[in-house]
């Protein structure tokens, strides 16, 4: 056995005794995330068969002389577009992914020091990149493929097809996103003002991102008579034949309607490409992979700005008016998260993505309003507050659920200083609510100034996100303090374990519960004639006290499971 | 063996090593003593490929670390302070994934594997994961693992955290043994006595250079001379000094040293 096969090896050994060890798991923990995915995977299956379903017979025969339907052609452009969103979100996720295991992983060290050429570690390690980085997507992908097929009445050849095409689809980005980490750690890992060049760098990558959308995605006003075919306009540029989401688009399409020639030219392309791909980055790799690591370690050699200078500094200073010891374990917690590029470049990915968003809304939901009338004011704040809850609930399983963990072998350190358990376990809950709140209520006002929303509608609007940051806060640290995980560093791992899952579940489950509530309350008030108004005050009554229960519930419990665990623990 | 001509590191405006010439041949066990943030580990980053050097250049055996990394690695063996493990692989399959990295032939693994696990007193727990071992027994496993490919020079990080007394003589004895038998050995460490017990020659970093290097009385002899210089201003160091005395008085030198240094473009100045 050789580097590479060793390397493989041990992980499919790691995986194995991975998998082994959910036996020791809470039996009902385990049931309820396996029940739950499932839960989760058939909700995306019945909805994507829904949808696929009402296109279906759209316009039967009216396109190529009968051979092709309305539904089949906007079924393709949707799925063209699916693909082209996947795309980008998995070449995003992989430059994270591929930054924090070339360069931040604990193993990168030993591996180093070990006579393994800088290709070899590559590959190797690039089949855990694509591993980490690509399940979600054929967990997510599977149900609306399947959909798809059900509701075109594809032939076998299309289950085969996408399972073929599969693969190269997820090592091209996977392949790109590791070019562009290598690079940026080889170019910037030298830099002074690190941080800064990063932050800058990805606020321009927004600005100009927003910039594109805003360009190419516009979309038109639909009680034009040309809209729907300025719409097709807006979706069909998603279909470039040099993206290659339209390969993987084209190509399933073709072998759902038995075309097997078009469907191996566009897999025949898609691999070509992979595997090109692969090569570039496993040369780049070659000639940069070791020289970057050894920029990072130097660069992580040199010492941190002093006390008084730098973001920190000045964000210590406002933390004066709190009482010793949050103070200290607050300004602690901070200086962590800063110091660790890959924690804070995925915080301002979300809000990045989160502010693309609702900058965007305003306009979308206005070229919509002539449609469907006055009523896409609520529709649009239903919108936003969803997707704004999305975010949150990523971003405190993702940051704050880990809290707890990542004192791991240090918790003696807080365990022989005079304070109790419990006021660390709240310490990380008000940590959690000040900085969530600073973006999520932030983006509710923002949202509401570009939906020009009454008072009424941004009362309930920032209402609901308070009480979300609340209970989502409670959630992941409460859970995240029961189902700790002392052993492991990586918050991305801390996550990726049944907990985190868990807690991710639940935090869908509280968002659904109250977005419910909202909408019935957003919703009513345009109900036509006096039902609108009549009953709007109970009805507003009825939704805020099912969300103060359900945010009471949610916070309560888990931290008083978690604080009990945690006080328990023999640390 | 082990050789470095010139070697410098520099991160930022510090200079962590400068110039180091370091010549260690076959067999000899050299031990690096040096206070809190004399260059220590930075040399040793830089012997096993982690951190590039910024000037100057380093070999084990006839292979540049820098030009020829994977054949001067081939020959190095490494255990770090804290060493890396795989919490998730039982300690035979770790064994059995480094012999992997070194590409050792399935037969020499066969044979190897066990007599190592037995000589670091691990046989009984090889197919138990690693996270479960205490801190003694994943760096006796790291020791273990070092030895398994039989490397020509072996680098070692202050080896005896976690260690009890007895696994310590174990360690100690068996580094004297295999380096009588022709391995090279740089060895980094603050205990004294162990280094004065083991060690061929001692090199004293300090401020990232390498003030003085020679066998255990040659540093002595150095230090008496130097307690004799400044017998004065209350140095130890007498004839019957430890290596401890020895260590101290020379590093406290060498900061004065620095400090006159530092201080004497100002009376220059004012002269």
């Amino acid at each position: 056995m050789g580097p590479l096969g060793a390397l493989l090896w041990s992980r499919r050994r790691m995986s194995l005794h991975l998998l082994r060890s959910v036996r020791r798991e809470s039996k009902l923990k385990v049931a309820f995330v396996s029940l739950s995915a499932l839960g989760l995977w058939l909700g995306i299956f019945a909805l994507a068969r829904f949808g696929f379903g009402l296109f279906e017979d759209l316009g039967a025969e009216l396109l190529a002389g009968g051979r092709m339907s309305l539904g089949d052609v906007v079924m393709a452009r949707l799925l063209s577009l699916l693909a082209a969103v996947v795309f980008a979100l998995l070449g995003v996720s992989n430059v994270l992914v591929a930054y924090a295991t070339f360069f931040r992983s604990r193993e990168m060290p030993y591996l180093v020091q070990s006579p393994i050429d800088a290709r070899t570690l590559f590959v190797g390690r690039f089949v855990e990149v694509v591993s980490f980085s690509s399940w979600a997507t054929a967990f997510l992908g599977t149900p609306v493929l399947l959909a798809y097929g059900l509701a075109t009445g594809a032939p076998p050849v299309f289950y085969a097809a996408a399972v073929l095409f599969y693969l190269p689809f997820v090592v091209l980005p996977a392949a790109l996103g590791s070019m562009v980490a290598i690079t940026l750690v080889r170019l910037l890992g030298r830099l002074r003002h690190r941080a800064g060049w990063l932050v800058g760098s990805g606020v321009l990558l927004l600005a100009l991102l927003l910039g594109w959308l805003r360009m190419r995605l516009a979309l038109p006003d639909l009680s034009d008579p040309s809209a729907l075919q300025a719409l097709f306009q807006a979706v069909g540029r998603s279909q470039s034949p040099f993206l290659p989401s339209e390969w993987l688009a084209r190509g399933i399409l073709a072998s759902a309607t038995g075309d097997v020639r078009e469907a191996v030219f566009q897999l025949g392309l898609l691999v070509a490409n992979a595997a090109l791909g692969l090569w570039l980055a496993t040369e780049l790799a070659g000639a940069w992979l070791l020289r970057a690591f050894s920029d990072l370690v130097a660069s992580d050699e040199q010492r941190a700005p002093g006390r008084a200078r730098g973001v920190l500094g000045r964000l210590e200073t406002l933390l004066a008016p709190l009482p010793e010891p949050t103070r200290s374990l607050v300004a602690k917690d901070l200086r962590l998260f800063w110091r660790d590029a890959s924690q804070w470049s995925q915080f301002l990915i979300f809000f990045g993505l989160l502010a693309v968003y609702l900058l965007g809304s305003g306009q979308a939901a206005r070229s919509l309003g002539a449609a469907v009338g006055d009523q896409w004011r609520a529709w649009g704040t239903i919108l936003n507050l969803t997707a704004s809850l999305l975010i949150l609930a990523s971003l405190t399983t993702r940051f704050m659920f880990p809290l707890i963990s990542l004192e791991g072998r240090r918790f003696w350190i807080l365990g022989l200083a005079p304070l109790t358990r419990r006021q660390v376990l709240w310490q990380k809950f008000w940590l959690s609510v000040a900085t969530c709140s600073l973006f999520t209520v932030g983006l509710a006002i923002l949202s509401a100034i570009r939906l020009d929303l009454e008072p009424y509608a941004l009362g309930l609007s920032v209402g609901g996100v308070v009480a979300a940051t609340l209970a989502l806060s409670a959630l992941a640290v409460g859970l995240g303090a029961l189902y700790p995980n002392f052993e492991e560093d990586n918050p991305s791992r801390i996550v990726s374990g049944l907990g985190g899952t868990l807690n991710f579940l639940l935090s869908m489950v509280y968002i659904v519960a109250i977005t419910l509530a909202l909408a019935l309350a957003l919703l009513w008030r345009d109900l036509p004639g006096d039902l609108g108004t009549q009953h709007l005050p109970w009805i507003t009554l009825a939704a805020a006290l099912w969300i103060a229960a359900l945010t009471t519930v949610a916070v309560w419990l888990p931290m008083r499971l978690g604080l009990r665990h945690l006080e328990a623990a023999e640390i | 063996m082990i050789r470095t001509e010139g070697l410098s590191k520099r991160f930022g405006t510090k200079q962590a090593v400068d110039h180091l010439d370091l010549d260690i041949p076959e067999g000899e066990f050299f031990c690096f003593l040096g206070p809190n943030g004399a260059g220590k580990t930075t040399t040793i980053k830089m012997l096993t490929g982690l951190v590039r050097p910024t000037a100057g250049r380093a070999w084990i055996g006839t292979h540049d670390v820098v030009e020829e990394p994977v054949e001067a690695k081939r020959l190095l063996g490494y255990v770090p302070d804290h060493p890396f493990l795989y919490d998730k692989l039982t300690g035979r399959e770790f064994m059995r994934f480094v012999a992997g990295l070194y590409r050792l032939p399935a037969a020499r693994y066969a044979e190897r594997v066990d007599e190592l696990l037995a000589t670091f007193e691990l046989a009984h727990v090889a197919d138990q994961l690693v996270e479960s071992y205490s801190h003694g027994m994943r760096q006796k496993l790291s020791f273990a693992s070092t030895f398994l490919h039989e490397p020509l020079a072996l680098v070692v990080d202050e080896p005896w955290v976690g260690l009890d007394p007895k696994n310590i003589r174990a360690v100690k004895t068996y580094l004297r043994r295999a380096a009588d038998s022709g391995l090279t050995i740089l060895m980094s460490t603050h205990t004294l006595s162990i280094a004065e017990e083991l060690a061929d020659r001692i090199g004293i970093l300090h401020h990232g250079r390498l003030r003085h290097v020679g066998t255990v009385d040659e540093i002595k002899r150095l230090a008496r001379a130097a307690a004799v210089d400044g017998a004065a201003e209350g140095a130890e160091g007498g004839p019957s000094s430890s290596l401890e005395d020895v260590f101290l008085e020379l590093t406290r030198e060498a900061d004065d040293e620095a400090a006159a240094l530092a201080t004497a473009p100002s009376t220059v100045v004012s002269a």
